[in-house]
């Protein structure tokens, strides 16, 4: 196989100190494979992530859930943690007070794109829940790295947005591993599913193969009428 | 069958029973103890005296004192400098407190000395000047900055930090992810301690600096009541519109502003000052090396003993009283209880109380009563009981009740002190520290206390003995604030508000 495989777990245990949340997991993430991560919550989704995270280290973007984020700053000054490395801390400590002009106008159409552009100046503890999930995605955007990891970036997020922000991620990155509840989209937007239950990699097959049916064995109250996960 | 017998009195073993045994324990103690402490009331006629004084608080001259806006200035403006320097070197030090035993070490020393004691010391070598006050509250302010601080630092959530990319600095860390998290808090604990000390700064006029309080105890002492009255209607009207003025875009300006008032500065004799720290703050013999001799000094310090048990029976009375007073007194500013006007009155009267400070409520007493443990017994129980009674209606308040057609005393007993009842005492607790170390401060007034021995040896200018009472002191009040630790409720049921840390407001 010609294309090169980025990370590889054979059989290892990923857990915290003396709790094994998966145990004996074996995959592989290829470069310019999209995947969908499924499983009900609590499952070990953001272990796994975090794994790639430590594996991948500084090639990765990385989209956590919106607690990442420090609600007493502005947009723009959260976005902008996205490269907090690549300046000097004097430089971050004047952009605090006064920010930066390059950032602001890349920021500012970025934010552009996201529906965010009127709100650069004002503190993310003043937003709704989906635009600070979109703070949170813009953050992971503004990286500019090859690979995009993200923890249910879209999880409270309208199915139509949901959609355009999925592409918006995929333009940037060819490969991403995000984690998802919403099924439908797992088979349009990814070419591959890894779906996680009871601490196992219990599928792990290309998207086109799959149905939602396959999918809801994942859930294991999928079959009674209402436990179903939220519809998107 | 035999049915099971009720338990016995105050026999069980649930949270509240633990602490109402604790508690009475508390008062018991009080009780057995209380024949040892000096109670009599010296003066005259405490009635007409203290009638005197209501009709001065009720027509009040306010253009007796000359030079009042200079006062109110230099009270504002040793304040804000001794906050703001207290700051300036309390945050690098919280930063570090965590690491170093040392540290922490320190600054529960410069704690346990009160602002007052640090101004005798000081008085000393840099004399009545702005130094002298503006230093007496910084040191002890950057050692309680430096701990509170670092407790509200522990406590920055870690998931902003987690999430930023592989490869950022420490200092752009704290910047960004830590710092804003909990700026908030460290704003508002540092404005609360703003608070306290123009409290202090007023008490600072006690020792001779010249703010507000200097111009009320001087009234106060020569039986000018109008004159008093009117400046402790100045002093409340102070600190109850400190949310007007105290802004934070007008603070810096008032901070400028107040610097043309501090002067003139003292000229500072490095010599003089050397000598000052290394040689006459230190036993004569100790220095000598003569440990004979040491012994002998030793032996010269004036009832050294009985100063200490006075100063712990006070604290104990303190504490127990205040404890009475605080289950007395809450209802009357709570929700729970009576009408509008009555609601408004009690929490008139509990702000008034917990604003005054210990000191110049025992001064009121003292005029009042003649020298004794009395006035300070009554001073201590009022100020903390007041304060503690405020902070609990506030807890109570956030309460829902179950059943709202049980009668006042019901609601009292069954549905309200028994939720309320652990944050009281470990408010309580909390502030045995701060008891104790008012305590010692009181023997200024003349109560025979370890401030009284202090005072006195600063006044016969025999530093050595003065220093070493302070130690003492400080010793006294960390050894205090470790048992009060230990005997604090850690499982408070109940306690809607700031959890875990419900002492924060109340150590000042």
């Amino acid at each position: 196989m010609s294309v090169e495989e980025l990370v590889r777990f054979d059989g290892e245990a990923l857990g915290h100190a003396r709790h094994t949340v998966l145990a004996d997991l074996t995959l592989g993430l290829r470069t310019g494979e999209r995947v969908a991560l499924l499983g009900p919550s609590g499952v070990g989704k953001s272990t796994l992530l975090a794994a790639l995270r430590r594996r991948l280290g500084q090639r990765a973007a990385w989209c956590p859930q919106e607690h990442g984020l420090v609600p007493p700053l502005s947009v723009y000054h959260n976005i902008y943690m996205g490269r907090l490395e690549r300046h000097s801390a004097l430089a971050n400590l004047i952009n605090l007070l006064r920010p930066r002009r390059d950032a602001w106008r890349d920021i500012q159409a970025l934010c552009g794109e996201l529906g965010l552009e009127e709100l650069l100046k004002r503190p993310v503890a003043q937003l709704s829940g989906g635009q600070r999930q979109r703070v949170a995605i813009a953050r992971a955007l503004y990286q500019a790295r090859d690979i995009f990891l993200g923890d249910e970036p879209v999880a409270s997020i309208d199915p139509h947005q949901a959609r355009r922000l999925l592409s918006m991620i995929q333009r940037q990155h060819a490969t991403c591993v995000i984690a998802l509840h919403q099924r439908e989209l797992a088979l349009t937007h990814f070419d591959r599913a890894w779906g996680l239950r009871d601490g196992q990699l219990i599928l792990d097959a290309p998207a086109r193969e799959l149905t939602l049916e396959d999918l809801d064995t994942l859930y294991p109250d999928a079959h009674s009428p209402d436990a179903s996960p939220e519809p998107a | 069958m035999s049915a099971e017998r009720a338990p016995g009195l105050l026999a069980g073993d649930s949270l509240n029973l633990r602490l109402a045994r604790r508690s009475l324990g508390l008062i018991a103690l009080c009780l057995i103890l209380l024949p040892f402490a000096d109670l009599a009331i010296t003066t005259h006629d405490p009635w007409a005296e203290l009638g005197r004084m209501i009709s001065g608080l009720l027509r009040p001259d306010i253009l007796a004192t000359q030079s009042l806006p200079h006062a109110i200035a230099l009270t504002i403006g040793f304040a804000l400098w001794g906050t703001l320097l207290g700051v300036v070197l309390g945050f690098p030090l919280a930063l570090l407190f965590p690491r170093s035993r040392l540290l922490r070490g320190s600054c529960a020393f410069v704690r346990a000395i009160h602002e007052l004691f640090w101004a005798l010391l000081l008085l000393q070598v840099f004399g009545l000047s702005a130094v002298t006050a503006i230093a007496a509250l910084t040191i002890p302010y950057a050692g309680i900055f430096a701990k509170v601080y670092a407790e509200i630092l522990e406590l920055t959530p870690r998931a902003p930090v987690d999430a930023l990319p592989e490869g950022v600095g420490r200092f752009s860390r704290f910047v960004y992810a830590e710092l804003p998290m909990v700026w908030a808090r460290l704003s508002s604990y540092t404005r609360y301690r703003f608070e306290c000390a123009m409290r202090s700064s007023v008490l600072l006029g006690f020792v001779g600096l010249p703010t507000l309080g200097f111009h009320l105890e001087s009234a106060f002492r020569e039986g000018r009541y109008a004159e008093a009255g009117a400046l402790l209607w100045v002093f409340y009207l102070m600190i109850a519109s400190l949310h007007l003025w105290g802004h934070r875009r007008l603070l810096p300006w008032i901070a400028l502003g107040s610097l043309f008032l501090l002067g003139p500065w003292p000229d500072i004799d490095g010599a003089l000052l050397w000598r000052f720290v290394s040689v006459d703050l230190w036993p004569n013999p100790l220095l000598e090396g003569n440990w004979s001799g040491l012994w002998q000094w030793f032996g010269e310090i004036p009832d050294l003993l009985p100063a200490i048990g006075n100063t712990l029976l006070l604290g104990l009375m303190g504490t127990a009283g205040s404890l009475v007073v605080a289950l007395l007194l809450w209802p009357l500013a709570s929700r729970h209880f009576g009408n509008r006007p009555t609601r408004m009155a009690g929490k008139g009267v509990l702000i008034l109380m917990r604003s005054t400070p210990e000191l110049m409520l025992a001064f009121i007493f003292l005029l009042m009563l003649g020298p004794s443990m009395l006035p300070a017994w009554l001073a201590l129980s009022l100020h903390n009981g007041a304060l503690i009674a405020f902070l609990v209606a506030r807890h109570a308040d956030a309460i829902v009740p179950g059943s709202h057609a049980l009668p006042a005393s019901s609601r009292y007993t069954y549905e309200l002190l028994p939720r309320l009842y652990g944050g009281l005492l470990a408010l309580l607790f909390y502030r045995a520290e701060t008891i104790i170390r008012e305590t010692a401060l009181l023997g200024m007034l003349g109560i025979a206390t370890l401030g009284f021995h202090i005072d006195s040896s600063f006044a016969y200018l025999m530093f050595d003995q003065a220093f070493f009472l302070l130690l003492i002191t400080a010793g006294l009040n960390i050894a205090v604030d470790a048992l009060a630790r230990r005997y604090r409720p850690r499982e408070i049921a109940d306690t809607p508000g700031e959890r875990g840390h419900p002492g924060r407001e109340a150590t000042c």
